[in-house]
């Protein structure tokens, strides 16, 4: 809401510069977005009068022209425009002005010397609206009877201070320079001035004689007030409405249409005109749309309407849509005649939903759903009526329709003194409670710790004691609250087990080398498609959210994988040709039951890439984020099909799924734009975190000596190395330390699908030196077991 | 034999001072002392001699060899300290060197910013609590005293998954079922991700992190509301850094604030000494330096006011307890709402939001 100084003191005053003035009121509650200036587009042009006018010696088409530009010789400027002429009123920019072209300076123009420029109304960037002749052709005539060397901005009704308030959701009274006017007498301490609101009913005959209002919806209408004016003469308004209307940010058009506007700028109730001619059967009820019912509003635009929305229409159609914008037909124009001005209340929640339906958002609907307040409307349609005396541009009709069944009963609030200081921890004697609520037009009376307040029907903001708390405080001063610790029982402070779980998981992958990244919590369809995933997965089925930003963000995830895939793509296209990286966020799987909220679950993706990454990298680091909460996993060779067929594999632990692990099959690499090989881990935290053990690997140092065997042994190429450890583990477990693979072989003399593997055992007993018979023995069932699970043959 | 023994003992000690290594020691010490030594064969001879010259003779050759074998051990010395000095020399290494590429990695930037910030208030005495991300209508904003079609739902632009169910705007529906279902008193904090339906910029994110406070017990005040967060301010920020609180509104709290703390670029003078300049404001275009005529400029941070807006709080409205089933008439409480890449901006220096959703590894690898 933007508000001239200027017409703010009229209704209070203000001492101070608007810079002061902003500060005291956002520390009062009522924001400030910044303070501009009208007119601050140039400086340093003046009202110059042309002393006399010669061509220019050496141009067709220039003049050397003297100017008093108010100092005690006039100035030499050279004008190019045809209509400059002595005795000329004009705009002079002075050396060193600053207009919205450039700089002007002091310089020869073909010889001839010019100490500045006669400005033309564009040049000067001032809305045609706020200064009739600026329009006009060639350099800018001043008609107003001004000394040469005043300021133009004042002959255009520039150059003052203009704050742009920003008002909060509780208080629509303020979205009124009234309001503010009020509310700044509060913060202030300076007194409110009202205009005294007198009508002047020069108008034949009494409203009913022009014309017929019918109210069919209370609930939607609360109040509908009108007024008929007469003898209509459109026009522009006058200089100080224009530039009231300027400074807020509003066209000024003609006088009736700047009435309504100033009329609800100034006291917070939009207002609309009709031309009572056009209004069929000078008929205007305001009733529900019918359903299926069509209606082309002012700005062209043709609307379906339904039942659940209110109309202003004549007898037979639709004509407006309340509250939220007019109709073409009436419209004001520049032979209107007659005038009917409609004021009214409409309900906040429908006009809302209305505005939304339609996609449409008006100043005017926009206060509507933040309310306006029905008790003051006949007020607000009362001082347009005097406004038009003022202007008079019209007579009013004696009589006025008022509509409003149900009137706004007074409420009042009971509080007690001692809870309210409680409650805000500063202690504000009553007295200065009494006074600053009655400062704020809330009738207070004390009497010992209970207050008793009655409540202006323009705050339908305060509806108990917790409110009154707030409104002594933020006059008091929130400089005033203490800082305390509060005094109550001691707590526990503490985060949940799965919390602490899920930071150990990220510091053993922090620990690991890799990257925590966080990636939006929802993606395109598109991308989970992209995985290729079965048609009955689970993973295919999403929340979908129905007012997205766009496809891609449209669907919350089932899996990290894609954001991942997508990650990493990013990265590489940046020039990041390597990197580990995580992600442990939530999923999101649809509840089965229509209404009832999606599962949400803690997932983790891991992905590697680089130069020096491979399957190996990334196994590596699943294994050893297990060992961290001491669990070993079994390792097969399987997964989804977005995983390489060959380089892919799932963990598991006592049969429960731990991880699916591999590098990204090429097909799906490709969808997603990666031009290298990338290796992605899943790993289930729910199922992992169960498992985790708080003691784990606490053996007593060995007393005896170890020994250690190679072997080398010849399998099929199909055989895994690993399942062969397995094997090894679990044959010789009684006595063996460890087991390592230290070489694998193929060539042509083991012959084509063979392969060699050599393996390190280290066996080792607790409480006695192994003798040869015991180290042989578990050699050779080692060797047995290898031969009949395998076909391993040690190689010769 | 006195002649030969003489002529032996200047030339061995001779040669001893001539050797440059260790190794030539050696062979002059076998040569002369080893078993078929000079000196062990002039001993050896002894026994040719008249017995009544040999103790005189034997004496004189001890004599020789002491004095050798003395030489040949200082002259080891003074060879062992000079080759390892060559050795060290040699050993010299180019210090400049870089070593070899350390391999690090790290939280992400928010999470290191969020676990601070729950670590604060974790000592505070704060339980942590998390809450569903797609959430009830109900719970994200009926219950917080905003009803469907009120106007301060525009503030946060919602995205709904149907009518009944939103991605919840803020942290506060945790509050709400935390209220719900638990009897005061109440002492928690709900970290968690939320949406709003914002374009992406340098301050705005469709999804972002907030972390939100609830207190309920008896007797609790705005004092301790205020206390509260300086206290966090200053565990997070550093000393100095202190609250302001300014008149606002939010529905589920009465009296509301809107929260601003001292401003850490500039120690909450709003101007920063120019010579600080280049490192207070990296990349920051002339033309946004307000006052460059003294020996300040404008803080870019708080665009000089000294203050940075980060959070909203208040009293629990006594509408939101009663409507949650808790006596407003014995119970009171605050409740307060922080985002957390705002904290994060602010700690870490960080001038644009969307670094922390780009995942560039140029950036993350910042924070190791």
């Amino acid at each position: 809401m933007k508000v001239p100084m200027k017409w703010l003191k009229e209704y209070v005053d203000v001492n101070m510069t608007a810079e002061e003035y902003a500060a005291r009121m956002v520390m009062t509650g009522t924001g400030v977005e910044g303070i501009d200036r009208t007119g601050d587009q140039f400086d340093k042009v003046v009202v110059g009068m042309v002393v006399s006018c010669v061509p220019h010696p050496n141009s067709d088409h220039l003049h050397v022209c003297m100017v008093d530009v108010g100092g005690e010789e006039p100035i030499q400027i050279v004008c190019g425009a045809p209509n400059v002429r002595a005795g000329m009123r004009v705009a002079a920019a002075l050396d060193g002005a600053h207009l919205p072209g450039g700089k002007i300076k002091k310089g020869k123009l073909r010889g001839e010397l010019s100490c500045g420029m006669l400005c033309s109304g564009p040049e000067l960037d001032v809305p045609a609206g706020l200064y009739p002749h600026i329009g006009d052709e060639g350099i800018l005539e001043i008609f107003e009877d001004v000394a040469p060397g005043t300021d133009v901005k004042e002959v255009f009704g520039l150059g003052d201070d203009v704050v742009d308030f920003e008002i909060l959701a509780n208080r629509p009274d303020c979205l009124s320079v009234w309001g503010l006017a009020r509310e700044s007498s509060a913060v202030l301490e300076e007194h409110f001035v009202m205009p005294e609101i007198a009508v002047e009913e020069t108008g034949e005959g009494c409203f009913d004689d022009y014309a017929k209002v019918q109210v069919q919806d209370d609930a939607l209408c609360p109040r509908y007030c009108a007024r008929v004016v007469t003898d209509v003469k459109i026009g522009p308004s006058p200089k100080w409405m224009r530039e009231y209307l300027y400074g807020a940010g509003v066209r000024p058009i003609n006088n009736i249409v700047d009435i309504t506007n100033f009329v609800m700028l100034e006291t917070g109730h939009p207002m609309h005109a009709f031309d009572l001619s056009k209004v069929k059967e000078q008929t205007i009820v305001v009733r529900r749309a019918r359903p299926g019912e069509h209606l082309v509003t002012l700005d062209g635009k043709e609307h379906v309407l339904d039942e659940t929305m209110l109309v202003i229409a004549d007898n037979e159609n639709a004509t407006g849509l309340a509250g939220i914008m007019g109709g073409e037909e009436s419209e004001i124009v520049g032979d209107t005649a007659s005038v009917l001005f409609e004021c009214a209340a409409f309900e906040r929640a429908n006009n809302r939903v209305t505005a939304r339906k339609l996609g449409i958002r008006t100043e005017s609907s926009g206060r509507f759903e933040k309310g306006v307040c029905p008790a003051t409307a006949m007020e607000a349609l009362n001082r347009a009526c005097m406004l038009v005396n003022m202007l008079e541009c019209g007579r009013v009709v004696p009589g006025a329709f008022d509509h409003y069944p149900n009137p706004a009963r007074p409420v009042e609030i009971d509080a007690s003194v001692r809870r309210i200081c409680r409650r805000i921890g500063v202690d504000v004697p009553a007295e200065d409670m009494e006074d600053i609520l009655n400062r704020l037009y809330i009738d207070t009376t004390v009497a010992g710790d209970s207050l008793h307040c009655e409540i202006p029907a323009f705050r339908q903001d305060m509806e108990g004691e917790a409110d009154i708390s707030e409104e002594v405080l933020r006059m008091y001063g929130y400089d005033h609250i203490p800082s305390t610790l509060m005094n109550a029982v001691t707590m526990p402070g503490f985060r949940g087990a799965r919390a602490v779980f899920e930071d150990r998981v990220k510091a053993a992958l922090v620990g690991m080398d890799l990257y925590e990244v966080l990636n939006y919590s929802f993606i395109s369809p598109k991308w989970v498609e992209n995985l290729g995933l079965p048609e009955d997965d689970a993973r295919r089925s999403a929340v979908v959210i129905r007012n997205p930003l766009g496809e891609d963000t449209s669907v919350m995830r089932t899996t990290l994988v894609p954001s991942m895939l997508y990650t990493v793509a990013n990265n590489l296209n940046r020039g990041n040709a390597e990197g580990r990286l995580f992600e442990l966020s939530k999923v999101f799987l649809p509840a089965a039951k229509p209404g009832d909220l999606p599962e949400e679950k803690h997932a983790l993706c891991l992905a590697v890439f680089g130069e020096d990454a491979d399957f190996y990298t990334l196994k590596n680091v699943v294994v050893g984020l297990f060992a961290k909460f001491g669990v070993t996993a079994q390792i097969e060779a399987a997964g989804d099909g977005y995983y390489h067929p060959g380089r892919k594999a799932v963990m598991r632990a006592g049969g429960v799924r731990l991880a699916a692990l591999g590098e990204i099959h090429p097909d799906i690499a490709e969808k997603f734009d990666l031009n290298r090989r990338v290796y992605l881990a899943e790993i289930d935290l729910d199922a992992l975190m169960p498992l985790e053990k708080d003691f784990y690997g606490i053996k007593p140092l060995p007393k005896f000596p170890a020994v250690s065997r190679d072997i080398a042994l010849v399998v099929d190429e199909t055989v895994g190395a690993g399942t062969m450890m397995d094997c090894i583990r679990e044959v010789a477990a009684k006595t063996l330390e460890d087991v390592k693979l230290f070489d694998i072989y193929r060539g042509d003399k083991l012959g084509k699908g063979k392969k060699s593997v050599a393996y390190a055992i280290t066996l080792r007993a607790a409480d006695r030196t192994l003798t040869d018979e015991e180290i042989t023995g578990t050699m050779n069932k080692v060797l047995d077991a290898l031969r009949n699970r395998f076909g391993a043959e040690l190689r010769a | 034999m006195e002649k030969t023994l003489q002529e032996i003992r200047e030339r061995v000690l001779r040669n001893i001072e001539e050797a440059r290594a260790s190794s030539s020691l050696e062979q002059i010490r076998v040569g002369i002392l080893g078993k078929k030594g000079e000196l062990t064969g002039i001993l050896r001879g002894m026994g040719k001699l008249p017995p009544e010259e040999r103790p005189k003779m034997g004496q004189m050759v001890n004599d020789v060899r002491a004095a050798l074998e003395a030489k040949l051990a200082e002259r080891a010395a003074e060879l062992a300290e000079k080759e390892k000095a060559a050795r060290l020399a040699e050993e010299a290494i180019d210090v400049t060197l870089p070593g070899p590429e350390r391999a690090a990695g790290s939280l992400h930037p928010m999470n290191i910013a969020l676990s601070r910030m729950v670590e604060i208030f974790v000592g505070m005495g704060y339980e942590v609590v998390e809450g569903p991300e797609v959430e009830y209508d109900h719970y994200n904003f009926e219950l917080l005293n905003l009803p469907k079609n009120h106007p301060a739902r525009d503030a946060q632009d919602t995205f709904y998954v149907d009518d009944n169910i939103v991605l919840r705007t803020h942290t506060s529906p945790v509050q709400a079922r935390i209220m719900t279902t638990r009897k005061p008193p109440i002492r928690i904090v709900c970290p968690g991700r939320v949406y709003r339906a914002d374009e992406a910029d340098a301050t705005h994110s469709p999804v972002f992190h907030q972390m939100e406070g609830l207190v309920i017990d008896e007797n609790i005040t705005m004092g301790d509301l205020k206390g509260t967060l300086d206290e966090f301010a200053r565990q997070m920020f550093g000393e100095g850094i202190r609250t302001r609180f300014r008149p606002s509104f939010f529905p589920f709290t009465e009296p509301s604030a809107e929260v601003d703390l001292t401003c850490a670029n500039c120690r909450g003078k709003g101007v920063l000494p120019l010579a600080k300049l280049s490192q207070a404001e990296p990349g920051m275009a002339t033309s946004q330096i307000k006052d460059l005529g003294g020996a300040t400029c404008g803080c870019r941070m708080c665009k000089g006011t000294g203050w940075i807006e980060v959070l909203g709080a208040g009293m629990v409205n006594p509408k939101v307890l009663e409507m949650c089933g808790i006596d407003s008439h014995k119970y009171s409480g605050f409740a307060f709402g922080m985002g957390v890449e705002r904290m994060t901006l602010l700690k870490y220096n960080i001038p644009n939001l969307r670094y922390l959703y780009e995942n560039d590894l140029r950036f993350l690898t910042q924070y190791r």
